[in-house]
């Protein structure tokens, strides 16, 4: 319709466009005046009336285009490029990333799709002032109660059927106060009701990721919720590298939606893509909504196995890691009685000692078979599971285990003996043999318990793995851990000639055991620190009340319960002490320790970090800040250990502050199960774990277990590298 | 159940195949054309079999052509390929009455004042040939082998900006694609994002 008075013109037009263009190329326009008209209005305005030290607000670039001209979203599809924005602030403000409201979609002649915006957009950042604002600095002078401006480069790319880049040096100008109200309130409501949502629970919807067999990705979305809108899209926002194709609902059945996202790009291995789910009553309408989707996170259960590594060279992983346990602290008092063990059978039959072996070895094989089949149970009923989570988790394992560990230290320093029940001795155990079979055992069972929260790094990575496969992978993954570690008695044992490297025995022996018991102590330490840690300084003391009871009973036996004490005696000791260890039980643990108060993790931060919580996460990165997760619990010495060998150590602290990077502390002592969901999502069976998110857009950065301050402050450099190149245009 | 199955797959088969259509992946041979160009003379993409051709879409209003033109980018790039051998087609493929359609006499008024060195300036103003080979940009660039495959298609470069002043710090696509084949390696590089304008199709 336009075409004729079009041609008329054209001569005339493609002229003046020519000389134009001859004398853009000489000088690229810079302003955004074309043919008299002009095409951008660009303002910078906040939403707030003043400045607050320390306070965050708002601030957004305002663009108004000229009817039918468009400025591009963060990915602009076939045509066009994202607007820029660049601030220039001081050091200790801090500018958030670009909250990009939901595009418009449009279709051009040449199936030619883009992603933009018409007439105006309010492209929101955060901008964070320091809690003591500095005095002037480049482009940002604040005098005392001076008013403050803030100052930004803004580039787009304004088109319609021609394109043409604009720019702009803008600033906004703000008081300094104590208090400030809103201001621009409709504009920065309406704009914010554009912006997308985080991905709801999975109550609301589902997503599941698929690789077709060609260069499409599938993804399945059910949501009955979403069902209700008769316009639902997907908007990509591939990675640099990722060339997409136009995305489609390629099937829509009851509460189902299939989109189809051809893929360009030669990397097979893609899985999934970021972008939006945007929903609306038709396409491009003013009601739209969009749900996030990052890609991989709202797909955790139905991640696809770790294709880089064969199941073999994890099995591997877990044999080693099994082995490096027997070095672990935790571990290493119960051992050296298997050492202990040894070198009293050096002189003994070979047979005898092969047997002793394998029984400490079946010892450790029950355990982590056991806890194997716990696991497949567990996660078949579709709980969180996780290495040492289930365990160490819970306060009465804990209890367990430290009444474990106190009596195992009594009968080190021998207050008692040992001795099974006599039915069991009977049937069972009729021989010496067999006794001490039965004794290896329960020693192979008792280390491998111990080293459960010594999750060795290679130990970690295999059972990570573990957890997201088949039950006969978690089973085999177990048997290796458990092969690993029995691997060096196993060894001895077939070998006992070996053995003769190992001292003699002698007297000295008695005293290494009462060492050794001092070692338990020294665990059992620890133990109720992790206590108090899960219900508070009472909840420790009650406990310890009930083991001075059990050491108590423990004596008891040392003392009454003897061969050749008369039978009455003996029956009447035994009665006492199970009477007293009962009722103690009853008070202490059944009544006090179970209602001692939750110990208040908020409580225990220290200096400058926050609680963590996936909201508290998600709002630090949508607006636009760098987070650091520290992934801790108070059983966890590794935690402990790099808490205070580098993360508190002023280099790094002090790091953090000047990039303005968030810490929050993800306490995991009593298993929060945010929590854990989120180390799963990072392949994680346990803690520590370290993540530092870059920004809104950027991968998190993984640490690995062990930190040193070389590491996390060179991470730390790289990421601001990353931002910096990103904010310039 | 199956009905769906099988209708799920009919649909899948029948969208992969339009968009396999839609832009011909690298390994597959470059669809033919002829047009003619500024001077009136009709160049065919098969007449150019058993060299290396490169496909250029071109817009002399474009921004991001003027990037590559303004600071003599482009223009050295086709001197050097052509001086070894290589046909260098320059496509202008926008829709008469749209921004950067060109007349043959703008288009030589065009390439004597910007000293352009491609071996010709073709003229699609039907977009046919933009539209067989998916062309969506401006600059979109091709490199075709002398077998009529096509080795490389994307953008010129990897800085998708407008500002000439990225040019020095930026890796060339098209160069290293043709360095590459020149000496006989494959394209490590094969598929990459074009950038820069639309090509102004034809309204249908």
């Amino acid at each position: 319709m336009l075409i004729v008075s079009m041609e008329v013109a054209r001569a005339f037009r493609v002229a003046r466009a020519l000389l134009l263009s001859i004398l853009a190329i000489a000088a690229p326009l810079r302003g955004q005046m074309y043919e008299g008209r002009q095409l951008v209005k660009p303002e910078l305005v906040a939403d707030t009336n003043a400045i607050v030290p320390g306070k965050p607000f708002s601030v957004g670039l305002l663009l108004r285009m000229a009817p039918h001209w468009h400025t591009y979203w963060k990915f602009s599809g076939d045509a066009g490029l994202p607007t820029e924005i660049k601030w220039h602030l001081p050091p200790g403000w801090r500018a958030g990333e670009i909250q990009w409201p939901i595009p418009l979609k449009t279709n051009d002649p040449g199936d030619i799709e883009t992603y933009g915006y018409e007439n105006e957009v309010l492209l929101i950042q955060e901008i964070t002032p320091p809690a003591k604002i500095d005095p002037p600095r480049d482009g940002f002078a604040v005098a005392t109660n001076s008013p403050a401006i803030l100052t930004a480069e803004a580039g787009w790319l304004v088109c319609e059927k021609i394109c043409i880049p604009g720019s702009a040096t803008l600033s906004l100008t703000l008081p300094r106060s104590t208090t400030n109200t809103a201001a621009n309130t409709e504009l920065f409501d309406r704009y914010r009701k554009l912006l997308p949502q985080n991905w709801p629970g999975e109550n609301v919807a589902t997503a599941k990721w698929s690789r077709g067999s060609g260069s499409d990705l599938r993804l399945q979305v059910n949501s009955a919720m979403l069902a209700r809108y008769p316009a639902t899209d997907f908007f990509p926002a591939p990675p640099a590298n990722v060339l997409v194709g136009h995305p489609s609902v390629e099937s829509r059945s009851g509460d189902e939606i299939t989109f189809k996202i051809p893929l360009q790009s030669a990397d097979k291995k893609l899985s999934s893509l970021p972008g939006l789910l945007v929903f609306a009553s038709r396409p491009n309408a003013d009601d739209r909504a969009a749900w996030r989707i990052s890609g991989a996170s709202e797909v955790a259960s139905s991640r696809p196995p770790v294709a880089t590594r064969g199941l073999l060279t994890f099995l591997f992983f877990g044999f080693i890691g099994g082995f490096i346990l027997n070095l672990m602290p935790c571990v290493l008092p119960v051992i050296s009685l298997k050492v202990f063990g040894f070198i009293k059978q050096a002189g003994q039959s070979r047979k005898k000692i092969l047997r002793s072996g394998l029984a400490f070895t079946a010892g450790i094989f029950a355990w982590f078979i056991a806890l194997a089949l716990l696991l497949i149970a567990l996660k078949l009923t579709g709980r969180d599971v996780t290495w040492g989570g289930f365990q160490f988790t819970n306060a009465y394992f804990v209890l367990g285990l430290s009444i474990i560990v106190l009596v195992f230290a009594l009968n080190l320093f021998g207050v008692f003996e040992i001795s099974l029940p006599q039915s069991v001795t009977s049937g069972l155990l009729s021989t010496a043999e067999r006794k001490d079979d039965f004794g290896s055992f329960f020693q192979g069972l008792f280390a491998t318990v111990l080293a459960t929260p010594c999750t060795a790094p290679f130990l970690g990575t295999a059972l990570g793995f573990a957890f997201t496969q088949s039950p006969a992978v978690i089973l085999s993954m177990f048997v290796a851990v458990a092969a690993g570690m029995s691997a060096p008695y196993l060894l001895l044992s077939a070998q006992p000639a070996w053995l003769r490297f190992l001292p003699k025995p002698g007297p000295w022996m008695a005293h290494v055991k009462q060492f050794m018991g001092f070692l338990l102590l020294a665990t059992l330490l620890f133990l109720l620190y992790v206590l108090g840690a899960q219900r508070g300084l009472d909840g420790a003391i009650w406990a310890s009340c009930f083991l001075l009871v059990v050491a108590i009973a423990c004596w008891m036996k040392g003392a009454f319960v003897l061969p050749t004490a008369s039978a009455s005696t003996r029956r009447t000791s035994l009665a006492l002490m199970l009477l007293l260890v009962l009722a103690s039980g009853l008070y202490f643990i059944g009544d006090k320790f179970r209602s001692a108060e939750i110990a208040n993790v908020g409580s225990q931060l220290g200096g400058d970090w926050q609680p963590f919580t996936a909201e508290r996460l998600q709002t630090e990165i949508d607006q636009g800040h760098a987070v650091f997760v520290d992934f801790t619990a108070a059983w966890c010495l590794t935690c402990k250990f790099n808490e205070k060998t580098v993360l508190e150590t002023a280099p790094v602290r002090d790091a953090f502050q000047r990039h303005g990077i968030v810490k929050l502390k993800a306490d995991w002592t009593s298993g929060d199960p945010a929590i854990t969901k989120l180390l799963q999502q990072f392949g994680r069976p346990g803690v520590p774990l370290y993540v530092l998110y870059p920004g809104k857009s950027e991968e998190p950065i993984v640490f690995p277990e062990l930190l040193t301050q070389r590491i996390v402050l060179d991470k730390i450099e790289t990421i601001r590298l990353t931002v910096a190149f990103h904010n310039n245009p | 159940m199956k009905t769906k199955l099988l209708l799920t797959a009919v649909a899948t088969f029948v969208a992969g195949a339009m968009y396999a259509a839609d832009v011909p992946p690298v390994g597959t041979a470059a669809p033919d054309f002829s047009l003619t160009d500024s001077n009136g003379k009709a160049h065919s993409l098969s007449q150019y079999k058993g060299k290396y051709v490169v496909l250029e879409w071109f817009n002399p209003e474009c921004p991001f052509v003027k990037k590559h033109y303004g600071s003599d980018n482009m223009q050295k790039l086709q001197q050097e390929y052509t001086s070894k051998g290589v046909v260098w087609l320059t496509i202008d493929s926008n829709a008469p009455g749209a921004e950067g359609n060109m007349t043959p006499e703008q288009a030589q008024k065009i390439m004597s004042s910007w000293k352009t060195h491609q071996t010709a300036l073709l003229l699609d103003p039907e977009s046919n040939v933009a539209r067989s080979y998916g062309a969506k940009n401006t600059p979109d660039m091709i490199v075709i082998n002398p077998e009529g495959k096509i080795v490389y298609e994307g953008a010129i470069d990897n800085k998708p900006t407008p500002n000439p002043n990225d040019i020095p710090s930026s890796t060339n696509y098209v160069k290293a694609a043709l360095d590459e084949s020149l000496a006989g390696k494959p394209v490590s590089n094969p598929t990459t994002k074009p950038y820069g304008c639309s090509v102004k199709y034809k309204s249908s």
